[in-house]
């Protein structure tokens, strides 16, 4: 045990040295697999991923403890990893050896320290990996074509949704997500794992598996906490119908028999995408755009030094990659489009549960599966939807012995579908049950001291007005009379919120259809959200060209402009707050974001930037209260109104009017 | 609750009251109601605006009555109401001390305002009613409230 | 009492993080090694600070900065970041994404408790 006080984490060495056996090891496990690799068409990605991540670690723990030759030597095998992972070299026998050569030196040099005595040289092995990584192929060239980690469409296994909310309680039991993800991957394959915010403001942990699973290990894992859906696949028409039947024998069977023979799905030329590759690769596009600003800024300083038909050149190519980076922005975020089965998937489920406990029977029909929102629309419309279904098995369906009481068959139906029509979606929930009785929902309004239309008038419109006000249901409630229970008010406005449209028709004694419209494009942008003398604001990511943190300290007064070094030159600095008639921040640093470019940059400076989100981006439409500088508004999602601002405006009002306080039309303050 | 779902008769309003008097707006103006929460300032908009905020989806400005009319302003409390009016094509909240009944208000009870009511709210005042149990309430003319340009030479508290 | 979240794949580092901030008065330690982790452990209550690792395998440190800053009542605990050289992960992103404050490793251990200590005395910040 070495105890060398010259460095500050010298009491971790006996740490870092075991974490650095851990590492080597799997270094010396994944080499051997890789060099298998050698001469077959394609690398094993997982394999080159684990082991990017070994020497991406060593790196990290080496440079700790300052035995720079160990940080330098795993930076180096890192680098040529990751160009291999981003197939911008190929894998050869040489870089097999490279990377063996390295991995035992790197062997030698922690063991070395460990010792006491000389590290040896890392010259020769850094050079060597230097070398592969700039000489192009040679004969014996595997070709690292990125395997698609989904899973293939054809396997047998049955895929579950698997949903975890971590709480005290079950921490005190011992399960965390960590457990839960290690017995989600003893028991099958993980396929993705996400986390997700609940509308109450929770959060939960959904994983995706492929697995065989019985009765005994759903059982057990739900005691723990794992909540456990079946996916429905679908067939090539994107349609799936699925008997649901209450108490019966054989439901387990059946639902299992339909999976697996939806399993064997022909193969369709999409491909499955993990959301989270998804929000990964908007994360390169936005560092891709950060660069390409840079890359401006740098480029106008030079313009004074370059002939002007060079620069012309230069600028052309300029031009070319904005657009380019705009389509790839575009294309993107045209990825984004999700069909709507995500939603549909959990309600045979649902309403099988719901069926069986309150003893009807019910069959669910899906249509449209394939009809695609987006992404964002998705995730706000998952509950609204689950509501409405809930309430159709609740409120709708009536018992058997009342359906053929009425002349009905027993078993009642529900159809969810999904299509598009023009620029709007349309999701539709119809049952043939019940219906809603006008009366009854008319009554219990004026019992609740809500105003009510006069006899005659009552229509399908007025009906939904009711059920959706507030204090018509309450919480503990599941009044048959009234024909629907709690929430609909709720549902109503998360659909407004979406620019959305909520309709109701009903025929008492033959059914209730409700019917979601929503907009097929939203307009959505990204944005960073800052905060200034407590109020917040979003603003255009487009129009950000870079984003940083400037001591107040080091601001320079130059006459009255506030100004800081910037990229050689001085960079006007307008406080936000003050074009607001907002107070002054009273921290000792800003945060700053830098719009305009050339002799035109400006920074803008706020308390502090919170964070980027996409937005919804809703329009300011009423003349009292379009003000200057604010191009519209959003919410994120607490319902609270941030106004969007509009960084030309403020950057035309720097140069025109720096020192005014610009005020609207109408009274100033 | 909303009153545009119902099919009113004429004569239909809704009452509220701002700084102790009692107004009505014809229930055919009103699309709802609702309690005031989180309302976010715009910066340089008139005195009276409160600021916006979201009603169904849709961004609407907030307009203080109480600073409209000229009286000082008052904290939001649990009685204070946002109702969602609209006017041409304009949807505006405004918010009031307290808003409750509904009533019917026959047109012939309705008298044009005394001179002597010419003032702060006079200007916005289209008619005086008398209600059944004998209290007098002002009906509201909307389009004067929500008209921009005649806001200046009204805030004596400016 | 400050509880102070350390978020890195690494158990030395995470050692070496702890061992830090152990001049913090009072401040109480609870460790996570990935992404999934980290948000467990925020949504399990009262985070003051947190110390995140950017380049983690499975969800990326900026992926979790922004899940965290999403969350109503998350977006305002004081994030350092921590990266490493060679990381494609700029400043700008991370600041973008709402990082509190930027360190790279290696990091002098008087650095990190020097920006911990300000984040945690800035805060009249509502808890978590």
């Amino acid at each position: 045990m070495t105890t060398d006080n010259s460095t500050p984490f010298s009491d971790f060495l006996d740490d870092y040295f075991a974490e650095c056996d851990d590492h080597l090891m799997g270094v010396r496990r994944l080499l051997l697999t890789l060099e298998g690799s050698v001469g077959r068409s394609e690398i094993d990605r997982p394999a080159l991923d684990e082991l990017f991540r070994h020497f991406h670690s060593l790196k990290g723990i080496s440079g700790m403890v300052e035995l720079r030759a160990a940080e330098d030597l795993a930076h180096s095998l890192e680098e040529y990893l990751r160009a291999l992972r981003q197939l911008e070299a190929t894998l050869s026998g040489e870089g097999v050896d490279a990377l063996f050569d390295g991995a035992q030196m790197l062997e030698q040099v922690i063991g070395a320290r460990r010792a006491g005595t000389a590290p040896p040289s890392i010259d020769a092995a850094v050079a060597r990996i230097g070398r592969v990584v700039t000489d192009g192929a040679s004969d014996r060239t595997i070709s690292s074509a990125a395997r698609p980690t989904a899973v293939p469409r054809q396997s047998r296994k049955p895929r579950w949704l698997c949903t975890f909310s971590p709480s005290a309680d079950l921490v005190a039991r011992g399960i965390r997500v960590d457990t839960v993800r290690q017995r989600l991957s003893s028991a099958g394959e993980i396929t993705s794992a996400a986390p997700r915010v609940t509308p109450e403001g929770a959060v939960a942990f959904e994983f995706e598996i492929t697995a065989n699973l019985d009765d005994a290990t759903l059982e057990a894992w739900r005691a723990d906490g794992i909540v456990v859906e079946p996916i429905v696949e679908t067939d090539a028409e994107g349609q799936a119908v699925l008997d649901v039947l209450a108490a019966g024998p054989e439901p387990e069977a059946a639902i299992e028999g339909d999976l697996a023979a939806g399993g064997g799905v022909a193969p369709s030329h999409f491909v499955r995408v993990d959301l989270t590759r998804l929000d990964e690769l908007m994360r390169n596009v936005g560092d891709l755009v950060i660069s390409r600003a840079r890359l401006t800024e740098t480029l106008a300083r030079l313009e004074r030094r370059i002939p002007s038909a060079e620069w012309r050149a230069i600028q052309e190519n300029a031009v070319a990659i904005d657009r380019q980076l705009r389509t790839l922005r575009e294309g993107i975020m045209r990825v984004r489009l999700v069909p709507v089965g995500e939603i549909f998937r959990r309600m045979p489920f649902v309403v099988r549960d719901l069926a069986r406990e309150s003893g009807k029977r019910v069959h669910l029909e899906l249509r449209g599966q394939g009809t695609e929102i987006d992404k964002f629309l998705i995730e706000r419309m998952m509950d609204p939807v689950l509501h409405l279904v809930r309430n159709a098995v609740s409120h709708g369906i009536e018992t058997a012995e009342e359906r053929i009481a009425a002349g009905k068959s027993p078993e009642g139906t529900i159809i969810l579908s999904a299509a598009t029509a023009g620029d709007v979606v349309r999701i539709e929930i119809a049952d043939d049950g019940r219906g809603v009785d006008a009366a009854a929902v008319v009554e219990r309004a004026r019992t609740v001291g809500l105003p009510v239309p006069p006899q005659g008038a009552v229509d399908s419109s007025n009906l939904l007005t009711l059920l959706c006000a507030p204090g018509f249901s309450t919480r503990d409630e599941s009044d048959r009379a009234s024909g629907r229970g709690v929430g609909m008010g709720v549902v109503q406005a998360a659909v407004e919120e979406l620019s959305g449209s909520l309709s109701l028709e009903t025929t008492p004694g033959a059914g209730t259809r409700f019917t979601l419209e929503l907009p097929v494009t939203l307009a959505i942008t990204d944005a960073l959200i800052a905060t200034v003398a407590g109020e917040t604001f979003a603003v255009p990511q487009a129009a950000v060209r870079e984003v940083m943190e400037v001591p107040v300290s080091g601001l320079l007064q130059v006459e009255r402009n506030e100004m800081t070094p910037y990229r050689g030159a001085a960079l006007p600095i307008v406080r936000l707050g003050r074009l607001f008639g907002l107070p002054d921040s009273q921290r000792d640093r800003l945060h700053v974001f830098v719009i305009g470019t050339g002799t035109a940059a400006l920074g803008v400076a706020v308390d502090r930037i919170i964070g980027q989100r996409e937005i919804v981006v809703r329009a300011i439409a009423d003349e009292l209260v379009k003000v200057e500088g604010i191009s519209g508004a959003t919410d994120l999602g607490d319902g609270n109104v941030v106004l969007i601002l509009d960084p030309a405006v403020l950057a035309r009002h720097m140069r025109e009017r720096p020192d005014r306080v610009f005020a609207a039309r109408g009274a100033a303050r | 609750m909303s009153a545009s779902g119902m099919a009113q008769g004429l004569g239909s309003y809704i009452l509220f009251t701002v700084a102790g008097t009692t107004y009505a707006l014809p229930s055919g103006e009103v699309r709802h109601m609702e309690m005031l929460e989180g309302v976010t300032r715009v910066p340089n908009a008139p005195t009276f605006v409160d600021g916006v905020v979201f009603s169904r989806g849709q961004v609407v400005p907030v307009v203080n009555l109480r600073a409209r009319f000229g009286f000082e302003r008052a904290a939001y409390d649990l009685r204070t109401r946002l109702i969602v009016v609209q006017a041409a094509s304009r949807v505006i909240g405004l918010v009031v001390d307290s808003a409750r009944e509904f009533v019917n208000i026959p047109p012939e009870s309705i008298q044009p305002p005394h001179e002597a009511l010419a003032g702060m709210s006079g200007r916005y005042v289209e008619g005086v009613a008398s209600l059944g149990d004998k209290r007098l309430v002002l009906t509201l003319d909307l389009s004067r409230i929500l008209n921009f340009a005649e806001s200046l030479p009204l805030d004596l508290n400016s | 009492m400050p509880k102070i979240l350390i978020v890195d794949d690494s158990a030395t580092i995470r050692k070496m993080v702890r061992s830090s901030l152990r001049q913090l008065a009072d401040a109480e330690f609870v460790e996570a090694g990935n992404g999934l982790e980290a948000i467990e452990q925020i949504a399990l209550g009262a985070v003051s600070l947190i110390i995140l690792d950017l380049n983690m395998p499975d969800m990326h440190g900026v992926d979790v900065l922004k899940f965290l800053r999403r969350h109503q009542g998350w977006s305002d605990v004081p994030v350092v970041v921590l990266t490493t050289r060679g990381d494609e992960t700029s400043r700008e992103t991370a600041i973008a994404a709402g990082a509190t404050e930027y360190l790279t490793k290696p990091f002098a251990p008087q650095v990190l408790l020097e920006a911990a200590r300000t984040l945690l005395a800035d805060t009249a910040r509502p808890r978590v």
